[in-house]
């Protein structure tokens, strides 16, 4: 522990308690310590700075942080020979005779008798683990001895997925699996259960959940008279009628585009194109979701979309090609490869988090830190879509392309024949000769024909295109302009895909994607089940989504997680399918009610005895805003819109700008959570901050709303006491207490009409600021 | 304690880590007391639940705000502050130190800095003519010639100065701050980012909170629009006054407690509550605040009429209010990198730079002096690289990352000191280097901050503002 804890001072990826794991060579307590107190503290301060992997620049190709890098050596050979000062040129340079190290000062005696003492009692070193699944840096592993079967042993994510029995003793057969597990667990744990939502409540969880909308009191109505007959059958035929909607792909398709970080481009000064046809990758992840297109399917699409038969599957491609593709500014070198390394990051790091669950940018300067993904890996995969570029895609067969091109061609060369003629008879101020005027002549009746022929133009998408074959060379320290060894372009070698060779088929490309849905990939599944399960329940049963290495998180209930990934792969990779798994559980149908007793020993509700209640994110809060005051327009598709606190689409058509700083639609979504589209988002924050009040109290989009909303009470014509009794219906899906009646008349009653705000104005607009409506339970 | 998740979950482990933070009650007592509805019987309010409250330093702080006088295009050090009388010697020559591999277009010879620079104060430091007021305050300025930066391009550079990575993909420097510390006016956003006119290159990522929750972001103000309702977005109610807004303000309070009775307390609901309270009052205090209309004549002349120099003004009345950082960019001519027209005419170019801020950052360092501020603010003044001594053309100098000046005043700092130092020339920092990674560990640890423990858990590793690096200049302080 000590040697770890020490270790950790040198380095930014800092480490939690790991377990020490002794190695072949076991050293004596007493020596171990007197490295960690006199010789490691000395190597940090006076070599690391040059000899290291953490070094801003390695000197000698030297590596003083690790045993086996000292005694492989460096430039003049190896650093130190156990057991053998004399034999030693750590010693031999530190003692200013063949070498003087370190260069800027000579070592105390003190300090040079203590490094001659070390390799003399054979340069002892703390093993930290020799777990392949905790691998620290200090020591540099031998990645072509590397036992990789046994590294898929070590931590429980690469393991594959196992379809768990059922755990026994069953306590109520006639429990789902999801409950029997989850059962389990809350049993173990000692926690009483909650009982089930009340039919409102659970109506408008329901709603926002599958379509981010809040129910109107004629759908919650409906339900609770279904439920009052049969309360599973009423919930089963709920999710199936709402998945049905096309409002169940608009709002899931935004969970899938955090994942994508999704957006319209502008990203600033090196990344600052516009990407106007994104739209179509939105479009495409709704539609896809809506006609429940197979996962697998789906994921493998946004990888070769583009290399399909169909045209138009170019647009899935969007996943990757949407991401920053940074330009460099100046054009030196440096700023060149500094751009397409951050480019290449970007794809690698969506890749790996965004559907593996696995850090594989950690693996961009060194090996991976903590995982067995050695820097090498990472260029395998980089090296991948250094073969690619980013384009505008034509969406139209390849003869209206051609068409169109030669066209214009045409069209293009007789204006550059027609226009410096013309120029040249105006600056010389004189007609045009006979044969001149004869050449214009046939050259404008030639563009008229070719103009009256106008072909049909055709749209693009913005997609990957492959550019070549070539493998990449790791990057020393992430400079690309630094090369080591040939990374041969395939998978991470940590997950087992059964194809262990090398890409072949042009970028790779394929052979990527089949290795990501492979029946073997113990991730993909997991990763993807657990994102469906955080937005169902507020937190994954991995509450890292995007980490499920050794760092990450472990699974509150493994069996759970493994039963749905087999679950899934057995529906044939159906996301409806699972959303009616998780749904028709009893667990999600748990009242999200506080029990003090439970809250104070699971707060977290880790152990899921009660739902969890949320607020909304940003979208389900302004659709619902909107449906509330009977203004919502659920018009599909198209072009992103800029205004959205001016118009009233659902907020998933909003124009998102990568840094959120270019567009209002920006300013109003960044208030309220809406992560930055940079990276790949694994799950957004929920900060409440009092930028969002001065929006619910100030601004014009909630002035609007709560005429709207005092407008159409009005309409109803119904008395003051009956109109606060309809609001609530409609906000809340709930009637009001004697108590909320009485605050409200007294309110109506005591404020003035000002010119611009009826007192009902005003009261609306406190009703739809309240935490009970933006909160879902 | 820094190892938070991303999603603040505001369960119990959390109210019990914040408990004793201090946050004020006072607020929502207010609100209470005012409100003629409430009833009695209300349940306890948790108050520690906002994420901006103070939060104790690692150790002992020098300084406890800080000012960040933003100078980005890239101030030419040997027109400034890095003295070289060898170029004159040299003019016209390339001897070997200049002559490094740099694609940038510094091909020519050395070219003398057009002005003349004079000894000032005690310390005898030498100042350009076009830094005649700041020339003053030498004895409190610590210069650190020896900085260095990876890059020399502007929008990379920018990122290392601001967010210490090159790319606009981490939080800022003062969203690390507020994070770290919070800040101590409950009314006010803890980080305040203005410019007049243009944003700096890189707009929001030169403030914003990236990874870390959106409570840490900065708030930019343009100084040169100074309407109430400009300074953050729907500050100002349009359509009530003060009175029916707080009249509105109770019954949503007023709601909202008996929501947070119905449901037997809820972190979250109490953090709700305070926000909108707090939102209630920033409508009236960041007015104030940017108010200077009741500054007093002497102090105003002091500052002179610059839009920078109304911004500097604006720095002290933030940080007298106690917001934790604020980051003041120059720009003329609504220019984004103002300081970039040293390519083509360092001569007029630089100086009218100076001239737009000279003054005012002279009167700042004068006013916090007199206000007794002075030794718990940092001031930081510098760009995000330097200017070649060698000349791009007949009157323009290119960028230069191999070596420029930075100089920080006040909060625990050296005054009247020298650091580091630059090749004969000018070009190359050669004697204690300082890297932008050691300039953040140093101004984190002014704040009482260490930099390798300020970090926080994102995509699987735990961030810093100084990455993988950073040493502590510890000559430097006082």
């Amino acid at each position: 522990m000590l040697a770890s804890l020490l270790m950790i001072g040198t380095l930014a990826h800092q480490t939690r308690g790991q377990e020490v794991v002794e190695e072949k060579e076991n050293f004596p307590a007493e020596q171990i310590e007197f490295f960690e107190t006199k010789i490691r503290p000395l190597l940090v301060e006076k070599c690391y700075h040059c000899h290291s992997t953490d070094a801003p620049e390695l000197r000698g190709e030297l590596y003083a942080d690790s045993r086996l890098g000292l005694i492989t050596g460096g430039d003049s050979g190896a650093a130190i020979s156990p057991g053998q000062p004399d034999d030693s040129l750590l010693i031999d340079s530190i003692n200013y005779r063949s070498m003087e190290m370190p260069p800027n000062g000579k070592l105390d005696p003190e300090q040079i008798a203590a490094l001659t003492h070390w390799v003399e009692i054979g340069a002892p070193w703390p093993r930290v683990t020799s777990a392949p699944g905790a691998q620290s840096t200090s020591e540099k592993t031998d990645w072509t001895s590397f036992d990789w079967d046994s590294a898929r042993q070590s931590h429980w994510a690469w393991k594959p997925v196992k379809r768990p029995s059922l755990p026994s003793p069953v306590l109520d057969p006639s429990l789902s699996p999801i409950d029997q597990f989850v059962t389990a667990r809350r049993t173990a744990a000692s926690l009483p259960s909650n009982s089930p939502a009340s039919p409102a409540i659970l109506a408008r969880r329901i709603y926002n959940d599958l379509v981010g909308i809040s129910p109107t009191p004629a759908q919650v109505d409906a339900f609770v008279l279904s439920a009052a007959a049969d309360y599973p059958r009423a919930v089963a035929i709920l999710v199936d009628d709402l998945l049905a909607t096309p409002q169940y792909g608009q709002r899931w398709a935004r969970h899938w585009l955090d994942v994508a970080r999704f957006s319209d481009g502008r990203g600033g000064f090196m990344d600052n194109k516009p990407l106007d046809q994104a739209w179509r990758y939105r479009d495409w992840v709704v539609d896809s979701f809506n006609q429940d297109l197979p996962i697998n399917e789906f994921m493998r699409l946004q990888i070769t979309g583009d290399l399909s038969k169909e045209n138009d599957h170019a647009i899935a491609t969007g996943f990757f090609a949407l991401g920053p593709t940074y330009q460099s500014d100046g054009g030196d070198p440096d700023s060149v490869a500094q751009a397409r390394g951050e480019t290449l990051d970007d794809r690698v790091d969506t890749l790996t988090r965004g559907l593996m669950g696995i850090t594989g940018s950690c693996a961009r300067c060194h090996d991976h830190k903590f995982d067995p993904i050695p820097q090498i890996d990472y260029y395998s995969l980089a090296g991948i879509f250094n073969n690619t570029t980013v384009h505008d895609h034509p969406l139209a067969s390849a003869e209206i392309v051609i068409r169109f091109n030669q066209h214009k061609q045409q069209v293009d060369s007789l204006n550059q024949k027609i226009n410096p003629l013309k120029n040249k008879l105006r600056q010389e101020k004189r007609e045009a000769t006979l044969d001149e005027q004869e050449s214009l002549d046939q050259w404008i009746a030639n563009l008229e024909a070719l103009l009256a022929d106008q072909p049909l133009g055709y749209e693009t998408t913005h997609a990957l295109r492959d550019t070549g074959t070539a493998d990449m060379k790791i990057a020393i320290r992430g400079n690309l302009r630094k090369t080591g060894d040939v990374a041969p372009r395939r998978f991470p070698r940590l997950i087992s895909t059964g194809n262990t060779g090398t890409y072949q088929n042009g970028s790779g490309r394929i052979e990527l994607a089949n290795a990501i849905v492979h029946a073997d990939n113990p991730l993909t599944t997991r990763v993807f089940v657990n994102r469906i399960w955080m937005h169902h329940f507020g937190a994954g049963l991995v509450r890292t989504p995007s980490n499920f290495g050794t760092m990450g998180e472990k699974p509150s209930h493994p069996q759970l997680l493994d039963w749905l990934a087999s679950e899934f792969v057995a529906d044939g990779w159906s996301l409806k399918s699972l959303h009616r798994k998780i749904m028709n559980s009893q667990t999600y149908q748990l009242s999200s009610a506080n029990n003090p007793e439970a809250f104070h020993r699971d707060g977290d509700n880790r152990w899921l005895w009660r739902m969890s209640p949320r607020r909304m994110d940003v979208e389900s809060f302004r659709d619902s805003l909107l449906a509330v005051t009977g203004e919502l327009d659920v018009q599909s598709g198209g072009p992103s819109l800029p205004d959205t606190t001016r118009n009233n689409r659902r907020t998933l058509y909003a124009k998102v700008s990568r840094n959120g700083d270019v567009f209002d639609s920006d300013r109003f979504l960044r208030r309220f959570d809406f992560p930055l589209m940079r990276a790949t988002v694994a799950q957004r924050p929920n900060s409440i901050v009092p930028q969002q009040f001065l929006f619910l109290l100030n601004s014009d989009f909630m002035m609007a709303r709560a005429k709207s909303l005092a407008q159409r009470l009005n309409a109803t014509g119904k008395s003051d006491a009956e109109k606060i009794h309809q609001v609530y219906r409609w906000l809340y899906s709930r009637e009001p207490n004697p108590e909320e009646i009485e605050i409200g008349l007294q309110f109506v009653n005591n404020s003035q009409n000002t010119d611009q705000l009826s007192n009902w104005d005003r009261y609306a607009q406190v009703l739809l600021s309240a935490n009970e409506f933006m909160y879902v339970r | 304690m820094f190892h938070r998740n991303p999603i603040p979950s505001l369960t119990r482990r959390d109210a019990l880590r914040k408990m004793g933070a201090g946050f004020g009650t006072m607020g929502l007592a207010g609100v209470l007391a005012q409100s003629h509805l409430l009833g009695s019987q209300l349940p306890e309010i948790n108050p520690n639940t906002s994420p901006l409250a103070p939060k104790p330093p690692h150790f002992a702080p020098k300084a406890k705000h800080v000012i960040q006088l933003f100078m980005p295009g890239g101030p030419s050090q040997v027109d400034t502050f890095d003295y070289k009388p060898d170029i004159a010697k040299h003019a016209g020559e390339r001897p070997d130190c200049v002559d490094r591999k740099s694609l940038r277009n510094t091909k020519m010879g050395l070219m003398p800095s057009p002005y003349s620079f004079k000894q000032y104060g005690k310390c005898g430091k030498h100042v350009s003519e076009i830094f005649p007021h700041t020339a003053q305050c030498v004895d409190d300025i610590c210069f650190i010639h020896s900085m260095h930066t990876d890059i020399p391009e502007h929008a990379g550079a920018m990122m290392m100065m601001n967010a210490g990575h090159l790319q606009p993909s981490r939080p800022s420097m003062g969203s690390w701050m507020v994070y770290g510390l919070g800040t101590e006016n409950q009314d006010l956003p803890g980080f305040i980012a203005m410019s007049p006119r243009a944003q700096p290159r890189n707009k929001l990522a030169n403030w914003s909170n990236a990874f870390l929750p959106g409570a840490y972001t900065g708030t930019y103000v343009n100084i040169h629009d100074m309407k109430p309702e400009r300074i953050l977005d729907d500050l100002k109610n349009k359509w009530l006054p003060k009175v029916d807004q707080r009249k509105q303000a109770d019954l949503l309070a007023r709601l909202n407690q008996l929501d947070l009775h119905r449901q037997q307390g809820d972190q979250q609901l109490e953090a709700s509550i305070q926000a909108m309270e707090m939102a209630f009052r920033m409508q009236f205090a960041v007015p104030d605040a940017f108010d200077t209309s009741r500054e007093t004549k002497s102090t105003l002349e002091m500052y002179g009429n610059s839009e920078y120099a109304k911004g500097c003004l604006l720095a002290r009345r933030l940080i007298e209010r106690g917001v934790r950082t604020v980051q003041l960019s120059l720009s003329i001519d609504g220019y984004d990198i103002a300081w970039d027209t040293g390519h083509g005419n360092i001569v007029d170019g630089h100086r009218k730079l100076a001239a737009a801020c000279d003054q005012g950052i002279a009167a700042l360092i004068q006013d916090l002096k007199q206000r007794g501020l002075f030794d718990e603010t940092l001031i930081i003044w510098g760009g995000e690289f330097g200017r070649a001594p060698t000349s791009e053309g007949q009157k323009g100098r290119d960028h230069d990352h191999y070596g420029f000046t930075t100089w920080m005043a006040g909060g625990g700092v050296k005054g009247g000191i020298s650091y580091g130092a630059t090749d004969e020339f000018g070009l190359t920092a050669v004697e204690d280097r300082v890297h932008v990674h050691d300039l953040h560990a140093t101004i984190l640890h002014l704040m009482g901050l260490d930099h390798e423990r300020l970090t926080y858990r994102y995509s699987g590793r735990d961030y810093r503002l100084t990455d993988v690096s950073g040493t502590v200049i510890s000559d430097i302080i006082a």
